[in-house]
């Protein structure tokens, strides 16, 4: 199964929902789409305009993606049980080391929050553990798509958490460094979405965080953190306002595999 | 060791606290020979700026000598002397490599406040709130300093502290003000406020070749200042000054070619419009007073620059947006980008161009800090900077 079928099954009516099926629609009848969701945009584009000597070819749909023909699209929006968050970052490094550092699973827990350990399982499976406090979830997720460079999705197949996304790495126009975008859908009712969450995290804050400690740590070998640093007492108000700027949340150690072996970039 | 702690509005305490430690591999801990207030920290002490927290260790000027590094700090070693910008910055993104380094993305570990406040999030300060990263700032004995290969600047001639503690702020922002205002040869600028930024921020336009530089202040002690270094002077307290006529008798009537707001949020004013900001802010409907950055924008000349370095923080009434098109004016503002001017301007003072200790009026033990913030607030005993020596007994 893949993604864009995954979702597009699942939602209905939505603005959202009528890109996905078109997108459904041109999976089934191109192969071009269905290789690598690409879609011509000669065939819509006219030559009114000649002169744009530095414009971008337009963006690849795929189910993370922000345009599709031509026109944004919103991030969907949550509905009773499911939960999305669509966030992206510009990132100073080229698509294929942002791949792979994304693709090192072993190496997850030096940048998502909470999670100390990622096994893996089979070709394309694995096991994660993620510590809240004094509370673990356990689940099993499962690779649906990886493009080299380009794309990666993925689907919990059991465990605590379901949840599935996508990730994708495209060349920032004009070439300055890498535009991420990340999708990534819960199944949480939005009660629990907006209050109780997962960890003491909201789950769509944490991807949020998450792609930012990715990309700090691409960009600069480590994640910023200020947790560990002195200060004077706190009080009862000042303590309770630190949890809700989310600082008692473990910031990820930020070790790359590179700097842990002793050849990081400074 | 010892710190300056907030402990809430109009209240900063000592408190012995631990030591601070390396917690990235490209941080440094410096033991803190000089450090300042800052006027920007009297908007914390008045509680103007959100997210400031109980317990959080203030200053964002201070320098001094290399204790330790992290294993991927290359340039500085224990032991060196080290001047440190208050912004923090990576010095790897998109912004630090367009050289805005106080939009550096990747150095606030709260981002997602500032994101909810502004959009996007800034670079992280030191001291200054949550919202800019909640880093513990330097009014201390010690400080850690992320990033330590992109900040901090080595000094490596025997210049005295108090020389070079500038340009852990102060002096690049007055000179990025005066840069800012884009000013041409034989310019006219006009500067509100004569504090600290202010006397950079005149001191720099004439190094930028201003002909005329007018500064607007209501302090004798400060307006004594800037008239020693060359400015002209305009007491808005005297009864009979209006600032906007003074300021077109002072042009031949069409305005400063540039002007210059070191006020920011918390501007005094004795017009109707100063009675009616502390009205709104005192009610909450207001945050800031803009009453200087309206004068501002009213008093440029046409197709004139108005430069912000004075800091706003939330949402400003009645800024008369109609005056500013109508002229068509630039205006331009922001944390100071202090990584590009720190090594230009350490070799101005190398050279002798300029003496940046003609501001300081105090020098302290940190215990009597708590104390010099009333003073500073309050100007009083003729206060023009602070100056801290945090191991002073």
């Amino acid at each position: 199964m893949d993604v864009v079928e995954y979702r597009a099954g699942k939602r209905e009516g939505t603005r959202h929902e009528k890109m996905a099926s078109r997108r459904l629609l041109a999976h089934k009848t191109s192969l071009c789409v269905k290789r690598n969701y690409l879609i011509f945009w000669g065939e819509i584009m006219t030559d009114a305009l000649k002169e744009k000597p530095n414009a971008e070819p337009l963006p690849r749909a795929t189910s993370a993606g922000v345009v599709v023909e031509g026109r944004y699209i919103p991030p969907p929006e949550d509905r009773e049980g499911r939960s999305w968050v669509r966030t992206t970052a510009h990132v100073q490094a080229d698509p294929q080391t942002l791949y792979q550092l994304w693709s090192d699973l072993e190496n997850v827990p030096q940048w998502q929050e909470q999670i100390v350990k990622v096994e893996r399982t089979g070709d394309r499976t694995s096991r994660w553990t993620m510590q809240a406090g004094d509370k673990t979830f356990k689940w099993n997720s499962e690779i649906l798509a990886a493009e080299p460079g380009r794309r990666i999705a993925w689907k919990t197949i059991d465990g605590d958490l379901q949840q599935a996304g996508e990730v994708v790495f495209e060349p920032a126009p004009g070439n300055r460094g890498t535009l991420v975008t990340l999708l990534q859908e819960f199944e949480i009712g939005k009660w629990k979405s907006a209050t109780a969450t997962i960890g003491n995290r909201n789950p769509k804050q944490g991807v949020t965080e998450n792609l930012r400690h990715f990309k700090a740590l691409a960009e600069t070998g480590e994640i910023p953190r200020v947790q560990g640093q002195p200060h004077g007492p706190r009080g009862i108000v000042a303590g309770a306002k630190e949890a809700m700027y989310g600082e008692r949340i473990p910031t990820p150690p930020g070790q790359s595999r590179a700097a842990q072996t002793g050849s990081g970039k400074s | 060791m010892k710190a300056l702690c907030w402990m809430g509005k109009g209240k900063v305490e000592v408190h012995t606290v631990p030591d601070p430690q390396i917690l990235n591999a490209h941080d440094a801990v410096i033991r803190v020979t000089r450090t300042a207030i800052c006027g920007s920290d009297l908007h914390l002490f008045d509680g103007f700026i959100p997210t400031m927290e109980q317990g959080d260790i203030l200053g964002h000027e201070f320098m001094g000598i290399v204790e330790d590094v992290g294993k991927e700090v290359t340039n500085l070693r224990k032991g060196d002397r080290v001047v440190v910008p208050f912004t923090i910055a990576c010095g790897n993104c998109e912004f630090c490599k367009k050289k805005l380094w106080s939009a550096c993305d990747n150095t606030n570990p709260n981002a997602h406040l500032m994101e909810t406040a502004y959009g996007y999030s800034g670079s992280g300060l030191f001291g200054y709130s949550h919202m800019m990263g909640g880093y513990a700032g330097g009014q201390s004995q010690y400080v850690r300093v992320p990033f330590a290969n992109v900040g901090p600047l080595k000094i490596e001639s025997d210049l005295p502290d108090e020389k070079v503690l500038f340009l852990s702020d102060i002096f690049p922002t007055g000179y990025m003000a005066a840069e800012n205002a884009q000013i041409q040869e034989n310019d006219i600028v006009a500067v509100w406020g004569c504090g600290p930024v202010g006397q950079f921020a005149i001191a720099s336009a004439f190094m930028l070749r201003a002909a005329r530089v007018i500064a607007i202040d209501r302090l004798p002690e400060r307006l004594e200042m800037a008239r020693s270094i060359g400015a002209i002077t305009v007491d808005y307290s005297e009864d009979d000054v209006n600032v906007l006529t003074a300021l077109k008798d002072l042009t031949g009537g069409i305005g400063p070619d540039s002007c210059i707001d070191a006020v920011g949020l918390e501007a005094h004013s004795n017009e109707l419009q100063g009675i009616y900001d502390v009205v709104k802010t005192a009610l909450m409907l207001e945050q800031d007073r803009p009453s200087v950055l309206r004068q501002a924008i009213q008093a440029v000349r046409k197709g004139g620059t108005v430069s912000i370095p004075g800091v706003y923080g939330g949402l400003l009434d009645k800024v008369p947006f109609g005056a500013a098109f109508g002229k068509g004016i630039t205006m331009k503002m922001g944390q100071t980008n202090m990584h590009n001017y720190m090594k230009p301007l350490l070799e101005r003072i190398e050279k002798r161009q300029i003496d940046p200790s003609y501001i300081i009026s105090h020098r302290i033990g940190l215990d009597q800090a708590p104390d010099m913030y009333k003073v500073w607030r309050d100007k009083k005993e003729r206060v023009t900077k602070i100056v801290i020596d945090p191991w002073l007994a």
